[in-house]
């Protein structure tokens, strides 16, 4: 690993204004991703854990004066919004514990989603050729036609993976992947995961599981809004 | 390019873009046909108004212009003006021939004293007579008129027993024609033998010569008498049909060029008072139908030379006041107004002005000692106007009327908007999530809009399109849909409760498993059906229904031309209007944050 981290959120804040009161669910907490580095945030539910991915992950802005998240060095929020765009398209990819599949779409067509997004560089073709790899690696190759509802938890889960993996990100965002499937399922994608890790796929992973925490190289404790203790698992 | 594919997926894989683009037809539809009904009418109004007047008309008032003849022939003579007619607009009482009794009805008519030939060179005269020919009923008729009257020196060279039988066979047949079709000719013909056939014939020239009575129309004369010219609906003989055509009431029997009329007009002296009335009785030669009811109803033709002595506008002398049997000299023939059509390609503006021109030419060329002098062109008497000016009285409540219409119709756009604005916040909304999808993989806040406008860009040219179709079908069928409408065919009741039946005893099957939903709709749809139904029934019961009646609208046929001009308007704003009603939703679903959109359910 080298020493300057791929991803690295500093001393992040977010508040969410209910009615009158305010909610702090993140207070200050920091976090390092190095290549190649598969980390997992562990927590309980409402511990902030979701938001700290979505702040990593560029989906949600940390409060003003609420900390910088610097992908390669680089502050992400101070990006222009077409910046940010790029970032959520080409540098990192998000498996939800929902799926998050788009129902009018085929399993193909929603792999190639952030392709077809990315106006880019790859023609139609070479992306429907990139996607159905994808979803053979993924044991999806008889699905390619149908539509997510056809489909059931795992399989809809790896499609979301293949989708993430289409623009060949730096770093999956895995938020609870596993929550919505069986233990076996669960299981399987784990699998997935581990074996994506192995290729060298930098994984922020979110769970309130310790036995699939331990699935990552580092766990990292997210407790009233802060970091608690990294710990190395291997 | 994912949007083209998501616009795609989203209007093939629901109901409710099909509803939409129904929504929009059907308002672009009911806006097309309103409008162009409207225009139609419009036009239909000025076009009648130009047909019935030429192109500009020289007016001065009731006391009429001096040496008529001089100008009329001096307009005739320049080649931009294709005919110029002296007439006199009054107004007078005609006395009808119906009912049969003494008490005989009498109504108010706008007399128009014309110059036939000239007249027919300026409007649409010869095209606009009702009677082109003679029909077999009128024929009999005409035969029985010419036996009864000339009874006596027609059959008084017969002997007893064959008069009596062609004077039954006469009497028989004015009973019997008002009911059923006879062969009155060729039996009296067998009857009177051929001597006094042709004598018989030798009435009437409408008997031998069945062109006759177009001539007489033309003429303005009948058998050799200045005759009369009537609207269609002055004569309450004649009743419009169904199909639009008219039939004379009892087998032609008040067909009035059978009949005289007495015309009564009120000639008014130099200082306005009335001078006692003066009377004519005239025969109907035809009738005419200008296609305006207001005209039709009220107008009737008669030769000019009848108007000047009916109104005392005929040349008379002028004697000292002093001494009657001094002459001084003669007041010249006068006509109300002189009526001027140009050629083809000769704007009415540009007619009037070369009009203006001739009237001063034509004044300074009478001598200075002419006794009376035609009215200068600055007597605010005297009126230069061209046919939309001078029918401005008549159509400009209907351009009112059509700019109320566009008006009321303006709130119709915004009741399309509206439609179209919360369709497309139900559409937006209920793909809030797919928005947090799309911006979780990059997509952009202008992307996500895209899709929308792409996607009610598609639902508004579509049901701009579709309801150009439905409105273009309704607005060419007018016609027939109101005369449907009017009388329906009682098959559409039978239908119609046959199917409420059926929804009836679909739903009552389909309720047993305790679901709403057939209920419902099975329930909406029989009462629609009974309705249906029902109307039919009631229309049937009554005997049928005018909507529009030509009483009203001056016309008796609905306009069926397509406001094209207007049509393609109403259209580009509908799409506008679906562009505008999914971009505000679209942008406001583009502005909310991703987590937020993906937690939407």
């Amino acid at each position: 690993m080298s020493d300057t981290p791929l991803l690295e959120g500093k001393n992040l804040s977010k508040t969410y204004h209910l009615g009158q009161s305010d909610i702090h669910v993140l207070r200050g907490a920091s976090l390092q991703l190095f290549e190649k580095q598969w980390i997992t945030i562990l927590g309980t539910s409402g511990s902030g854990k979701s938001t700290m991915l979505h702040l990593l992950g560029g989906l949600d802005r940390p409060d003003s004066g609420g900390g910088v998240v610097l992908f390669r060095g680089d502050d992400v929020w101070s990006r222009s919004n077409k910046q940010i765009n790029q970032y959520r398209n080409n540098d990192i990819g998000f498996v939800f514990q929902f799926y998050h599949l788009l129902p009018e779409l085929t399993v193909l067509e929603n792999t190639m989603l952030p392709a077809m997004v990315g106006g880019s560089n790859i023609s139609t073709l070479e992306a429907r050729d990139l996607a159905s790899s994808l979803l053979d690696q993924l044991g999806l190759q008889h699905r390619r036609i149908h539509r997510p509802r056809e489909l059931s938890g795992g399989e809809r889960q790896r499609v979301a993976i293949a989708r993430a993996l289409m623009n060949s990100p730096s770093i999956l965002f895995a938020d609870e992947p596993t929550g919505n499937l069986d233990e076996e399922t669960g299981n399987e994608i784990l699998d997935v995961l581990s074996q994506l890790h192995q290729d060298g796929l930098s994984i922020v992973m979110v769970t309130h599981n310790t036995e699939i925490a331990s699935r990552g190289d580092l766990i990292v404790h997210l407790r009233h809004g802060q970091i608690e203790s990294p710990a190395t698992m291997a | 390019m994912y949007q083209t594919l998501l616009t795609t997926r989203y209007l093939t894989s629901r109901v409710i873009p099909l509803i939409a683009v129904a929504a929009v037809a059907l308002c672009v539809a009911l806006v097309i046909v309103v409008v162009s009904v409207m225009s139609g009418f419009l036009n239909m109004v000025q076009s009648a108004g130009r047909t019935l007047m030429g192109d500009v008309v020289i007016s001065y008032g009731i006391s009429g212009i001096p040496h008529y003849e001089e100008l009329s022939h001096r307009l005739e003579n320049d080649p931009n003006i294709q005919g110029a007619s002296p007439i006199i607009d009054g107004w007078g009482l005609l006395r009808m021939p119906y009912p049969d009794t003494d008490a005989k009805k009498s109504v108010t008519v706008q007399v128009w004293g014309i110059e036939p030939e000239s007249f027919a060179r300026v409007t649409q005269f010869d095209a606009s007579l009702q009677w082109k020919t003679t029909s077999s009923n009128q024929l009999h008729w005409l035969l029985i008129d010419v036996c009864t009257k000339h009874s006596e020196t027609l059959f008084a060279s017969m002997d007893a027993q064959n008069r009596e039988s062609c004077l039954n066979l006469i009497n028989d047949a004015s009973y019997l024609l008002k009911h059923q079709q006879l062969d009155l000719w060729n039996e009296l013909k067998s009857i009177v033998g051929q001597e006094i056939w042709e004598m018989i014939l030798s009435h009437d020239e409408r008997l031998s010569n069945s062109d006759a009575v177009f001539q007489q129309g033309l003429t303005l004369s009948r058998n050799g008498r200045d005759a009369i010219v009537s609207g269609l609906h002055v004569s309450d003989g004649n009743v419009r049909q169904k199909d639009g055509t008219y039939q004379v009431v009892r087998n032609d029997y008040w067909w009035l060029p059978r009949f005289d009329g007495t015309l009564t007009m009120l000639p008014i002296d130099a200082r306005g008072g009335i001078i006692d009335p003066e009377s004519v009785i005239m025969p109907f030669a035809n009738e005419f139908q200008s296609g305006v009811f207001i005209i039709d109803e009220s107008r009737i033709f008669v030769p000019i030379g009848v108007t000047q002595r009916l109104l005392h506008l005929d040349a008379a002398e002028i004697v000292d006041s002093d001494d009657p049997t001094i002459i001084l000299g003669v007041d010249p023939a006068r006509s109300t107004s002189v009526l001027v059509r140009g050629i083809e390609g000769v704007p009415a503006e540009q007619l009037r002005t070369i009009v203006n021109g001739i009237y001063d030419e034509f004044r300074a060329s009478l001598p200075a000692d002419t006794l009376v002098m035609p009215p200068t062109r600055s007597d605010p008497g005297l009126t230069i106007n061209t046919w939309q000016e001078q029918q401005r009285s008549f159509t400009g409540p209907v351009e009112k009327e059509r700019e109320l219409m566009r008006t009321l119709f303006s709130i119709v756009y915004l009741v399309v908007a509206a439609l179209i604005l919360s369709i497309f916040w139900s559409i937006v909304y209920e793909k809030t999530k797919d928005i947090g999808i799309l911006r979780s993989v990059g997509a952009s806040r202008g992307g996500i809009v895209w899709i929308f406008l792409q996607y009610s860009l598609v639902i508004g040219v579509a049901g701009a399109l579709l309801g150009l179709l439905i409105g273009w079908l309704i607005t060419k069928n007018i016609n027939l849909i109101h005369t449907s409408m009017g009388n329906p065919p009682a098959i559409l009741a039978v239908v119609s409760f046959v199917i409420a039946g059926c929804i009836a005893v679909y739903t009552v099957t389909k309720s047993r498993s305790g679901l709403l939903l057939p209920f419902v709709l099975g329930s909406i749809g029989f009462v629609v059906f009974c309705f249906i139904g029902g109307i039919v029934l009631y229309i049937k019961h009554i005997g049928g229904l005018v909507i529009w009646d030509a009483s009203v609208y001056y016309f008796s046929v609905i306009p069926n031309q397509v406001d094209w001009p207007s049509s393609i308007f109403t259209m580009v704003g509908a799409v506008v209007f679906c562009l505008l009603g999914a971009l505000i939703p679209a942008a406001k679903a583009a502005d909310t944050d991703p987590v937020e959109a993906l937690r939407h359910e």
